[in-house]
């Protein structure tokens, strides 16, 4: 059949680019192959020529997503399902980025940006590097193929009309060849409401730019080795590296910031799998950079090197099958739906570590090793005991959050063998109760050495140091950060002493690196990257550490209930009233909508110290009335410079039922199922079923059979003075039409309604309802201080110009 | 014996640490009976929502009660000393890491799944013809 007003036209250019760049992907991994076997140059023209032209078909498959998604063709899956007409220009852009298909679309974009670069700048590397470069292509391209091959799924295509998808062909609806003029099909979903932040427009972009930034650190250590040139890469490598930290690392950060900004995640940092997923490759990356410099310095520990830098770029693509095979679905909150694609997930991941472990296990061998023992008192052993130091930071990160996936493997491999011998299965894992507890009590004493490490490192010179000339280059921080830690740890009463521990290094790894940098250094620029990067993570950990154990719920509910029940950390306010919180007054104003969402107005006031009150702010978090998610809480957040005041609502009554309640004066509806003689309890009434009839003279009966029928229900409700009170709520038929008629006992308040009647067990169901017409609104909202919070921002910003500064460095000395 | 292999011998032992600690740390899936056979031992039951059953949050208190069945069927009341979830009614699943007492399930944290969160499948109305 010929449909009317499809663009079909652009869905197959779409198609095509993506079969061009797998193609042309494979040719270049391919010629590359045979440049770096036989040296012949014609094989680099092909392959260069391939490698461009692969490039090109990757942009005009971005160009083709964006052309449907600016043309609002709905008749295609991906472009029904994450954008709609009213979108803005910037949401538009990031809509592209909002389904798995778009999202890897965006990493393959990025690595063939970072390719043409790398490709030009690889010089003598080129043929080994972009061998694997290329090959990359290929198996990230194939995952929008959206083919079968015998049988198994090989991609998804955001090229899909709705009506090639499964679960539609053949119905009724495409036997109309104008079926795009239908309702449905002139709006799409539309990109989440939730994700529809200035975050979703810069946070993925950046992070996928990180993603495809850990490749050319690994293809170059795997070219070391293939090429038998064990030290020659670390000089052109690093400054690849360093650019890999800096994005990555803010990827990271940004997802922090949006979490605490737009989410009600209650801070920065919540241990999340997605969130652990993408730390892990950073802190093993951070391990592989500081190895790579040692290395480059003064040798000895090749093997490590390359060993965390090939985990780097694989617990990439761990995390990739993480958070996309729906494995972490009860885990965690952003759980993704399973695309089918695990298969071919797991295929790219394990054929890249056994090409990377077999390629180094393969030149063992022939690898250089340390001759000497590392001094005690060098930089070399200091940096490498931090880089061993992250390695089992993010090894035990990835243990835990692994849990999903030791579940499975239990369960498939395991438990069948167990079983076979008669031996009881092992029992599903969860994760642990607190995680964070359990996080934390970990990650605390790994980030108490790092910081210590940061600190005192750089005051040690490579391979030998004069012991007590390092003692008093390192006293006078040592002595500053101390005296800083007493006075501090005592105006905030730190009592933990972990945490007091950790006050002390991370203001040592400020101090020292300030003093280092401004001293040794003499404050000279130029060699200042590493000194400013390190005092800039020392005062994130600084901020994260102070933010958290400093960290004040304001919001207490008056009543007790029990001492440290969670209970206590939400305030119930009732509109119009003032409440004290913390040392500020509260009051809920009123509510407005603004499309979605319910906004909350929350005034807050500072004693004037004559009995009356000031305002001070007025913050407003919302509920956002998501169709997509369901409702959620977005926090509103008073920043101060040295503190920040987060509140959201925890509950606010439904836009339904706070309309029914206005409308008729009652509410705290309740359902009851009864037959005749039960009993139930509402409100510390006692309500029971006496009899069931039908009201001869409300009801008629025409030729036998009913025309109009009243069935009353008989409660008698009793309360708890023992007083009886009788109620008749009546469901009545008259031809098609049903009505419910309510019965009031005035004296207790309630009122009684039908919801339904089952003829088949001869139960009905019935409404309660209490009188609330003297009851107030009210919301519950919490309220979290957080203090200093400005020092981990701060930290970030200063941690990512530390790093620029020693990328610029890096590159002026190649 | 070098100072590296003396490093390289800790990172092994705390590795070994960290697996330990995740097993004693992790909890286990079960069931209500099962939690019961523990009462007060934290455990994660992964459940339903009764949408018969009562539900009632009381603000003042800050407590919400619901009825969960857990995957075996077994019905059980559960007390949550939080505000009511948005939107708990829609949920699919539920998982509930607490404890059990003999009159309920005391529920510290929970966890839900709704049917439409990130929800990638496409639901146009096919009654058009």
């Amino acid at each position: 059949m010929q449909y009317l007003n499809e663009h079909t036209f652009i869905g197959a250019l779409g198609h095509f680019f993506v079969v061009l760049a797998f193609v042309t992907a494979l040719i270049a991994t391919l010629s590359y192959y045979f440049y770096h076997k036989s040296d012949e140059l014609q094989w680099r023209k092909m392959a260069r020529t391939s490698f461009y032209i692969h490039a090109l078909a990757v942009l005009g498959i971005v160009g083709s997503l964006y052309v449907m998604i600016f043309g609002h063709y709905f008749e295609y899956q991906y472009v029904w399902q994450h954008s709609s007409v009213d979108l803005p220009l910037y949401y538009l852009i990031s809509c592209m980025w909002e389904g798995q298909e778009g999202s890897f679309l965006l990493w393959i974009f990025f690595q063939v940006i970072l390719g043409l670069l790398f490709m030009r700048k690889a010089g003598k590397w080129e043929a080994t590097t972009m061998t694997l470069y290329a090959s990359v292509q290929v198996f990230l391209v194939s995952m929008l193929l959206g083919t079968y091959f015998f049988g198994t799924k090989i991609g998804s295509s955001p090229f899909i009309l709705i009506r090639q998808l499964p679960e539609y062909v053949g119905l009724p609806f495409l036997q109309n060849p104008d079926y795009l003029s239908a309702p449905q099909f002139q709006n799409g979903r539309g990109l989440n409401p939730l994700l529809q932040n200035y975050w979703m427009v810069i946070h993925p972009p950046t992070l996928f730019l990180g993603f495809a930034s850990t490749l050319p650190p690994f293809v170059f250590a795997m070219a070391a080795l293939w090429r038998k040139k064990y030290d020659e890469w670390l000089k052109p490598a690093l400054p690849w590296t360093y650019f890999s930290v800096m994005i990555l690392g803010t990827g990271i950060l940004m997802g922090g910031a949006w979490a605490y900004e737009a989410l009600s995640f209650g801070g920065f940092w919540a241990w999340d799998p997605v969130e652990n997923a993408i730390l892990v490759p950073w802190l093993t990356l951070v391990g592989a950079a500081h190895l790579m410099l040692i290395q480059k310095n003064k040798g000895g520990n090749l093997m490590s090197t390359f060993v965390l830098t090939f985990i780097t770029f694989l617990l990439i693509l761990y995390s990739t099958f993480l958070t996309r095979s729906g494995v972490l679905g009860d885990s965690s909150v952003h759980a993704f739906v399973d695309l089918g694609l695990n298969g071919q997930l797991l295929l790219y991941l394990f054929f890249y570590i056994i090409l990377a472990f077999g390629t180094l296990f393969y030149h063992w061998r022939w690898l250089p090793k340390a001759t000497t023992d590392d001094r005690l008192w060098s930089r070399e052993f200091w940096m490498f005991i931090g880089a061993l130091t992250l390695t089992i930071s993010s090894f035990q990160v990835t243990f835990t959050t692994s849990i999903p996936v030791i579940n499975k493997v239990t369960a498939g491999l395991l438990n069948p063998f167990l079983t076979t011998f008669g031996w009881s299965e092992v029992a599903e894992l969860a994760p642990p109760i607190d995680v964070i507890e359990h996080y934390n009590s970990w990650q605390l004493p790994f980030a108490l050495l790092i910081t210590f490490l940061i600190g005192f490192t750089q005051f040690l010179k490579y391979k030998k140091t004069e012991f007590g000339k390092f003692l008093t280059n390192i006293g006078m921080s040592l002595g500053l950060a101390l005296a800083l830690t007493v006075l501090l740890a005592y105006a905030w009463g730190f009592s933990n002493a972990l945490y007091t521990a950790m006050l002390f290094t991370s203001l040592f790894a400020v101090v020292a690196n300030t003093d280092y940098w401004m001293r040794i250094l003499k404050g000279n620029l130029d060699y200042a990257g590493a000194s400013i990067a390190h005092i800039g993570f020392g005062l994130i950990m600084l901020g994260a550490l102070v933010a958290n154990a400093q960290k004040e719920v304001i919001s207490e509910n008056p009543t007790y209930i029990a001492k440290d029940f969670p209970a206590n950390e939400n305030i119930l306010m009732e509109l119009g009233d003032t409440m004290q919180m913390g040392s500020y007054y509260v009051s809920w104003k009123g509510e407005r909508k603004e499309g979605l969402n319910r906004i909350f107005e929350i005034d807050y006031y500072k004693s004037d110290g004559t009995g009356g009150l000031e305002k001070e702010f007025t913050l407003e978090p919302f509920i956002q009335l998501n169709e997509q998610m369901g409702n959620v809480a977005e926090p509103s957040t008073k920043h101060f410079l040295t503190r920040d005041i987060y509140s959201h609502i925890t509950y606010a009554e439904p836009e339904e039922v706070r309309a029914e309640k206005m409308a008729t004066g009652y509410g705290r509806e309740a359902d009851m199922e009864m037959a005749i003689g039960d009993s139930a309890i509402y409100n510390r009434h006692f309500v029971i079923l006496d009899s069931l009839a039908l009201d001869p003279n409300r009801s008629r009966y025409e030729d036998g059979q009913p025309m109009n029928l009243a069935l009353v229900a008989f409660l008698t409700v009793i309360n708890v003075s023992g007083e009886r009170f009788s109620a008749q709520p009546a469901y009545l038929v008259e031809g098609n039409e049903v009505t419910l008629e309510e019965s009031i006992v005035e004296a207790s308040g309630l009122k009684f309604r039908f919801d339904d009647v089952n003829p088949d067990n001869g139960k009905v169901k019935l409404k309660a309802f209490t009188d609330v017409s003297e009851e107030k609104e009210f919301i519950v909202m919490k309220a979290v201080i957080f203090p200093y919070i400005n020092l981990l921002w701060l930290g970030c910003i200063i941690m990512i110009i530390g790093t620029v500064m020693a990328i610029r460095k890096r590159l002026q000395r190649n | 014996m070098k100072k590296t292999h003396i490093a390289v011998i800790v990172l092994i032992a705390l590795g070994i640490a960290a697996i330990l600690s995740t097993f004693t740390d992790a909890s286990t899936y079960v069931s209500f009976p099962l939690a019961e056979k523990n009462a007060g031992k934290q455990f994660t039951v992964i459940g339903y929502l009764d949408k018969e059953a009562d539900m009632n949050y009381m603000p003042e208190r800050n407590q919400f009660s619901f009825t969960a069945l857990d995957k075996e069927g077994n019905e059980r009341k559960v007390i949550y000393f939080q505000p009511k979830p948005q939107d708990f009614e829609r949920s699919e699943e539920i998982t509930m890491k607490g404890f059990a007492t003999d009159t309920a399930f005391v529920a510290e944290q929970i966890l839900m799944k709704c049917p439409s969160k990130y929800n990638e499948s496409t639901e146009v109305d096919n009654t058009y013809n």
